[in-house]
């Protein structure tokens, strides 16, 4: 039981390690982009929006199956 | 010479939530085909995928322009961590409260919700207006 636990909080903990890196680079490659070229700001708010997007799905989905294995596999 | 004007991006959220909605509704109507609970389920997940999505849009777009670039950015990093957390929150509160629960129907649903939703918003894409 105390493994389901353990892979549980591995999903969650490697997901948003991975996903603080990538909004981490996402966001500091904004603001210097942003910097760097003033009239593009909001061009570039898009497309860093649209990153977010993907680059929060495959955590997302991991937060998911890591609740179902709290609460129902180990509950 | 005319003075540049500044760009307000309009956001299309009604556009994303109606199709959002008429998809889940389409995926909600194939798993009741196969039990009534494997409809409502898939109907849950697909919620628990929109409310907290369509509240990041809200949040993302509070700031504009290269002015609040900072405030952009910490508001991004903030709507984040807000979404997964509110993501976490219906889960738990799904697989506690809700009983009995199709977990497939619901995971599947919720999956194919994020998928659609990246794709979504690389199709739809809000505009900078001039």
């Amino acid at each position: 039981m105390e493994m389901v636990y353990i892979a549980a909080a591995i999903i969650i903990g490697m997901g948003a390690l991975a996903t603080g890196i990538g909004f981490g680079i996402l966001g500091g490659k904004l603001l210097e982009a942003t910097a760097r070229q003033p009239e593009m700001a909001n061009q570039l708010q898009v497309k860093t929006f649209i990153m977010a997007g993907l680059l929060d799905a495959v955590p997302m989905i991991g937060v998911g199956i890591a609740m179902y294995l709290i609460f129902v596999v180990a509950g | 010479m005319k003075p540049r004007q500044s760009r307000i991006t309009k956001v299309p959220l009604a556009r994303w939530l109606i199709i959002e909605f008429t998809g889940l509704s389409v995926f909600s109507l194939l798993w009741l085909l196969h039990s009534p609970l494997a409809g409502y389920s898939a109907f849950v997940g697909g919620l628990i995928f929109i409310v907290p999505n369509a509240w990041f849009v809200h949040r993302v777009y509070r700031y504009q322009g290269a002015r609040n670039a900072h405030l952009m950015v910490g508001n991004l990093f903030r709507a984040e961590s807000t979404k997964i957390a509110l993501t976490a929150v219906f889960f738990a509160a799904v697989f506690t409260l809700m009983e009995p629960v199709h977990v497939p129907a619901l995971l599947f649903t919720f999956a194919v919700m994020v998928l659609a939703g990246g794709a979504l918003r690389w199709l739809i894409r809000p505009k900078p207006r001039r």
